[in-house]
């Protein structure tokens, strides 16, 4: 078998190239004349539009058949999540007492989530509840939106609830050394936590419990210790111990306070 | 330097303490051989097994595959440095990664190592013997036994066994070509006539081939010894030219990996712009790469050609490399032989004349009766002399075999005879002892007749029956009348101008024409006591009674014409080049189609407007047939023009070398040529050819050593299914990477939205490999068994330069246009699966940062539920899922469009491919065991679906 090899000079390929760029003779630009490119944008914009428009129209579908309110599927939430707040990095609550900037931080952070929880914005939104039921709103028939949450006083925190003045409770006592840690379930719509039945929070520290907020008080937590800090859901029905998910009901901090 | 050529005989028996009548004694034979071992070459130091591995470890894409583990593995290092959460994830990416590579690395290597089996095991078929004087006696040995001093004969088609040195010759031709390159067979004695070893005559070299005559000859090197052996050890470096179908796939990769790279630098560059950690950026440009490089391809691809060689060699079609599988596709010409490939290579009556009229035979190949009219008493008379003026007799024992296959001993034309006559009277050698012999005249080429004088099987009859056959025109002479419808009739003027019409008639038609006559020898001049005595000739050979003309020709084989205008549908040239008569050549080429029924040639022309042959406009003629002679005295000018004007050429009592010039004729036009060959005088043209191809039954062991293909059936329609089947293995390699090309826009657009747009990962890089690794592999090589399309043999040769096997149409159509498409239906499958967990899409956008951020375990949905890191891993999981199930599902669809390029999908039939549907099932089974078998185990990010 036999084959010949063209052999050509860089010179010519050099050529070849920018013939290809810019044809004078056929008027040709990357091997097409102004036309053919004209044509093949417009078949791409064509093509490329019925696809967007498609696109478009399947989204649409999609979104009429989910419910506006409650999610088709939640079988990813079955145990929801637990949260502490302030939110440290890497949930790790350390600061020092009598350096006020390393916890002020922590007290803002606390200010701005309970905002919402001030008395009179829950007296003004939402509607008083009978503790140990559940405050079912079911949309017989008619859609009942918006819906009213189950009034939840900032005040009903006690200590926790920063809104002493200063010297007081405003600093949620980490100007003191016994600092609060909120601890919040995530929300997840329609789950009924334990079965008509009232959950806890269990944390290694003493519990001041309220719903849906649990302010967790470390009154005489040892100082220049590192604490390990688990918080778990107690209630008929939930799994809180998926290897896993390390948030499933539960949350893992750590707190050291600090004292000079 | 060897002086051996300057010695005489008697000092070379000295010097090799042989003798030339007797040879060397075994004893001292087994000696020599103990001493220098083998004649035979020590084969090329083969490259190491390691070596050839690590280069299947380190081809095509394998390269980019590692770059991507170790940047993997580099990135999780410095994620468990940095104390991240889940730095396991790139370690487990990188060890796949590099799995990959190693398992289609050693499927390569063992698909490599079987095809070199298959090729060595090539050339053990041809085994070498030689013909040795040993002890006084002639012996075939295996060429590899010979020693120094040992006596061989040598005769015309041997391959010379060693280094010879001749002490006898006649006539003795050898080609040196494969030594010096000349075609021109050079003439050998035994006479000194050059100082130089190399020029003198009366050496023969090893390995080169003797032509014709016969030679004997003292052995004076073996082995590596030889000239050619120390040639071979020097060249034994040059390494084998890359096939095209090499080179397509090495530019197939080159494209595929220079759009991975660049695609993956641009999105390196626009992430690190974007104030992505370069740590993330690395990390998307291993998504990149491994969602741009289709990892299962080249294993497919192999799979695909060997599956061709296969399905080639049941075909007749034995492929020494899988080049020529791919060349035979893009054939543009091909120079037949006449005998034996186009023809059965054996005589058979074609046509008879009695009674004033032409019948025809049925010449097939398996003809068990004939379909002429027999009722005239003329035939009865014919068939008798057939029957009884010929000396051909079947072999004995071959009673169960069809007449057609039987063995004969006879000339040609006599085989030819008796099997007529065995096929339309039955048991010839029971007539022939009922018609007891009892004198005969053999054909000589003086008198050109055969006579023989027989007994009558008729027991009341007493006279002899003499019957001859011969050249018509001697047999028409000694005739005085003729008989028709079973009488004799006087033989007149008008019925001589009959025969005479007959004759040429049937010359005409290249066939080789006997006339049959007879004569019952009067009882009262010859009684049953007659001697005849064939020297004296005492009996008549005049005033006989003619019967009829039989002609015969070698037949075309059944199949051929089909076969020829098959390749004329595909644009194929096909070119006749004989050795035989003009006329005969002519003949079988009108036959089988290669002169076409309406074209004429000049000489036709010329005929039919009664001018001379000058006068014709050469134009006009598509035919041609060019006689050896003339293409002796023809410049190369004129020779391209008959090849270019003319399109349908026979070249008749042509040369082996003329050959050769043909060959470079059509290559000069631009051509891929495909030649048949079976002689050693062929093996130049064979090798000149860009596809050799030598009959595996005819043909000579130098002839099937040049050739890139062996027909084994020497079937010229062998050829035409070879062409279809590289035409076939093109097209369906187009489909195969079509076909896995368009996922990986799919696999892709999830990456760069990924970066810009800031969404969840919609599909992982496991999930990825998963698709081009597990549910593509199948139905990709499915698509290696897709039958020819329709127009498969209706379309022009391939252009090499212009139609590549990844052109800018298939990548634009897969890339742009059906992976655009894929990409748009797996996002609203994955754009569903969120919406309906409470993300709805606007929700999505912009999230990354976050929704990666492992210390946020409250992040909100549309709905304001809270999700925690896992959840939302588990979450995305689901995504990756229901990603690769769109990807899936949509391949399967895109199977079926691949399955057709230019017929409609029900032109090419659903189900005619069964394998695509095993490939789908597989696909959806692999799909569903992923997805719900495997949906717990963590590294492989895979969760049931709803």
């Amino acid at each position: 078998m036999a084959r010949d090899k063209e052999k050509r000079s860089c010179g010519q390929v050099l050529a070849e190239w920018r013939a290809f760029l810019w044809d004078p003779r056929t008027r040709q630009f990357l091997g097409r004349t102004g036309t053919s490119w004209g044509l093949i944008l417009l078949f791409y914009l064509v093509f490329y539009g019925f696809l967007a428009g498609l696109f478009a129209l399947t989204m649409w579908v999609m979104l009429q058949s989910v419910d506006p309110h409650v999610p088709k599927y939640q079988d990813r939430l079955l145990t929801p999540g637990l949260m502490i707040r302030p939110r440290a990095e890497g949930l790790d609550v350390t600061f020092n007492v009598s350096q006020s900037h390393t916890w002020l931080p922590y007290v803002q952070a606390l200010h701005q989530f309970l905002e919402p929880y001030n008395d009179s914005l829950q007296a003004a939104r939402n509607a008083p509840c009978v503790p140990g039921r559940y405050n079912e709103q079911p949309d017989d028939a008619v859609p009942n939106y918006p819906k009213r949450a189950c009034r939840f006083n900032r005040s009903a925190l006690g200590a926790c609830s920063g809104l002493g003045h200063a010297g007081a409770d405003w600093d949620y006592g980490y100007g003191s050394g016994r600092p609060c840690v909120l601890v919040k379930v995530n929300r997840v719509i329609n789950f009924f936590p334990g079965r008509n039945k009232s959950i806890n929070v269990i944390c290694m520290a003493k519990v001041n419990y309220t719903q849906p907020v649990v302010a967790v008080r470390f009154s005489n937590a040892s100082a220049n210790v590192e604490h390990h800090i688990e918080c778990r859901l107690q209630a008929e029905g939930l799994r809180t111990d998926d290897d896993r998910d390390k948030f499933a009901g539960r949350v893992a901090f750590r707190l050291r306070i600090n004292r000079d | 330097i060897q002086e051996d050529h300057k010695l005489s005989a008697s000092e070379l028996e000295g010097k090799y303490g042989t003798n030339i009548n007797k040879g060397l004694s075994s004893a001292r034979a087994a000696e020599l051989l103990a001493r220098d071992g083998l004649n035979s070459l020590t084969p090329p130091k083969a490259t190491p097994e390691i070596v050839k591995f690590l280069k299947q470890m380190v081809g095509g894409f394998s390269i980019l595959l590692w770059v991507g583990a170790v940047f993997s593995w580099i990135s999780s290092g410095i994620q468990i440095a940095q104390g991240a959460d889940s730095p396991f994830d790139n370690l487990y990416l990188g060890v796949v990664l590099a799995l990959v590579v190693i398992l289609t690395g050693i499927f390569a290597y063992y698909q490599e190592a079987k095809s070199t089996n298959i090729m060595a095991s090539f050339s053990k078929m041809v085994p070498q013997q030689a013909l040795v004087i040993r002890d006084g006696e002639k012996k075939e040995l295996p060429a590899e036994q010979l020693v120094i001093g040992d006596i061989v004969e040598i005769k015309g088609g041997d391959r010379i066994p060693a280094d010879i040195r001749l002490i006898a010759a006649q006539g003795c031709k050898v080609d040196n070509s494969s030594l010096t390159g000349e075609s021109e067979p050079q003439p050998r004695s035994c006479e000194f006539t050059h100082d130089n070893p190399l020029e003198t005559r009366n050496i023969a070299f090893y390995s080169t081939t003797c032509v014709e005559g016969t030679a004997t000859g003292v052995v004076i090197n073996t082995g590596d010894r030889t000239v050619i052996g120390r040639i071979a050890s020097l060249a034994s470096g040059v390494g084998n030219e890359k096939t095209p179908i090499a080179i397509e796939i090495e530019h197939f990769v080159y494209l595929v990996a220079g759009v991975a790279v660049s695609i993956g630098v641009l999105f390196f560059i626009i992430s690190v712009s974007m104030r992505y950690k370069i740590l993330d950026s690395i990390i998307f440009l291993i998504g990149i790469i491994v969602a741009n490089v289709p990892e299962g391809l080249l294993a497919t691809v192999t799979v695909s050609l060997s599956l061709t060689a296969k399905r080639m060699a049941k075909k007749n079609c034995l492929v020494k490399n899988l080049e020529a599988v791919e060349t035979l596709g893009s054939t543009s010409i091909i120079c037949s032989d006449k005998t034996g490939t186009l023809t059965q290579n054996r005589m058979t009556v074609a046509h008879l004349w009695f009674d004033n009229q032409i019948y025809s035979a049925d010449t097939s190949e398996d003809q068990t009766t004939q379909p002429f009219d027999q009722s005239s008493p003329t035939w009865t008379a014919l068939s008798k002399i057939v029957a009884l003026c010929n000396r051909a007799e079947f072999r004995p024992g071959q009673e169960g075999i069809p007449i057609m296959k039987r063995v004969v001993v006879g000339d040609a034309s006599e085989t030819a005879l008796l099997k007529f006559s065995e096929v339309l009277l039955g048991d010839v050698m029971s007539i022939r002892a009922q018609n007891k012999k009892v004198a005969e005249i053999p054909f000589n080429s003086t008198n050109k007749f055969q006579l023989s004088i027989h007994e009558t099987d008729d027991a009341n009859d007493k006279c002899y029956l003499l019957v001859m056959k011969g050249a018509p025109e001697r047999i028409l002479e000694r005739c005085s009348t003729i008989m028709i419808n079973g009488k004799e009739e006087p033989l007149d003027s008008e019925k001589a101008e009959a025969f005479q019409t007959a004759y040429m008639e049937l010359g005409g038609m290249g066939e080789r024409v006997l006339g049959f006559c007879h004569l019952y020898l009067p009882e009262n001049e010859f009684p049953d006591t007659y001697s005849f005595d064939t020297d004296a000739m005492n009996f008549p050979t005049s005033n006989l009674c003619f019967v009829g003309l039989l002609s015969m020709i070698d037949p075309p084989r059944s199949t051929v014409p089909d076969a020829v205008s098959k390749c004329r549908s595909a644009g194929i040239k096909v070119i006749m080049v004989t050795g035989d008569h003009p006329i005969t050549a002519k003949a079988i080429a009108r036959s089988v189609g290669i002169i076409s029924a309406t074209s004429e040639t000049v000489e036709d022309i010329a005929k039919r407007l009664n001018i001379p042959v000058e006068r014709v406009n050469r134009r006009e003629a598509t035919a041609a047939v060019v006689n050896g002679m003339e293409l002796k005295d023809m410049s190369l000018q004129e020779l391209d023009e008959i090849l270019c004007n003319h399109s349908e050429i026979v070249f008749a009592r042509t040369s082996p070398q003329q050959k050769l010039i043909i060959v470079e004729g059509c290559q000069r036009q631009g051509a891929v040529v495909a030649v048949t060959g079976d002689g050693v005088n062929d093996s130049p043209a064979l090798k000149k050819a860009d596809i050799g191809i030598a009959m595996g039954i005819a043909g000579s062991d130098a002839a099937k050593n040049a050739a890139d293909m062996v027909l084994l059936d020497d079937n010229f329609a062998s050829i035409v299914t070879g062409v279809e089947e590289g035409r076939l293995i093109f097209d369906n390699l187009k489909k195969t990477i079509a076909y896995t090309l368009t996922k990986n826009i799919a696999e892709l657009c999830p990456f760069l939205i990924y970066i810009i747009a800031s969404i969840p990962l919609p599909i992982g890089t496991i999930t990825i490999l998963f698709i081009d690794l597990g549910t593509d592999i199948i139905p990709s090589v499915a698509l290696a068994y897709e039958k020819a399309e329709s127009d498969i043999m209706n379309r022009r040769p391939r252009n090499k330069q212009k139609d590549r096997l990844v052109n800018q149409q298939l990548a634009v159509y897969s890339y742009l246009q059906i992976g655009i498409m894929q990409s748009v239906g797996a996002f609203v499958t994955y754009f569903t699966v969120y919406a309906e967990q409470g993300f709805l899409p606007l929700t999505l956008l912009g999230v990354r940062v976050d929704w990666e951020n492992s210390a946020i375990n409250d992040f909100e949905d549309s709905y304001g539920q809270q999700w925690t890191k896992y959840q939302r891993t588990y979450l995305q999981w689901t995504g990756y899922t229901a990603f690769f199930v769109s990807i899936t599902i949509q391949q399967v669809a895109d199977l079926i469009i691949r399955k057709t390029r230019r017929n409609s999908i029900f032109q090419q039939g659903l189900f005619r491919n069964k394998v695509i549907w095993v490939g789908i099932f597989s696909q959806i089974g692999i799909a569903l065991i992923l997805t719900y078998g495997l949906g717990h185990v963590t590294a492989l990010n895979f969760t049931p679906l709803r």
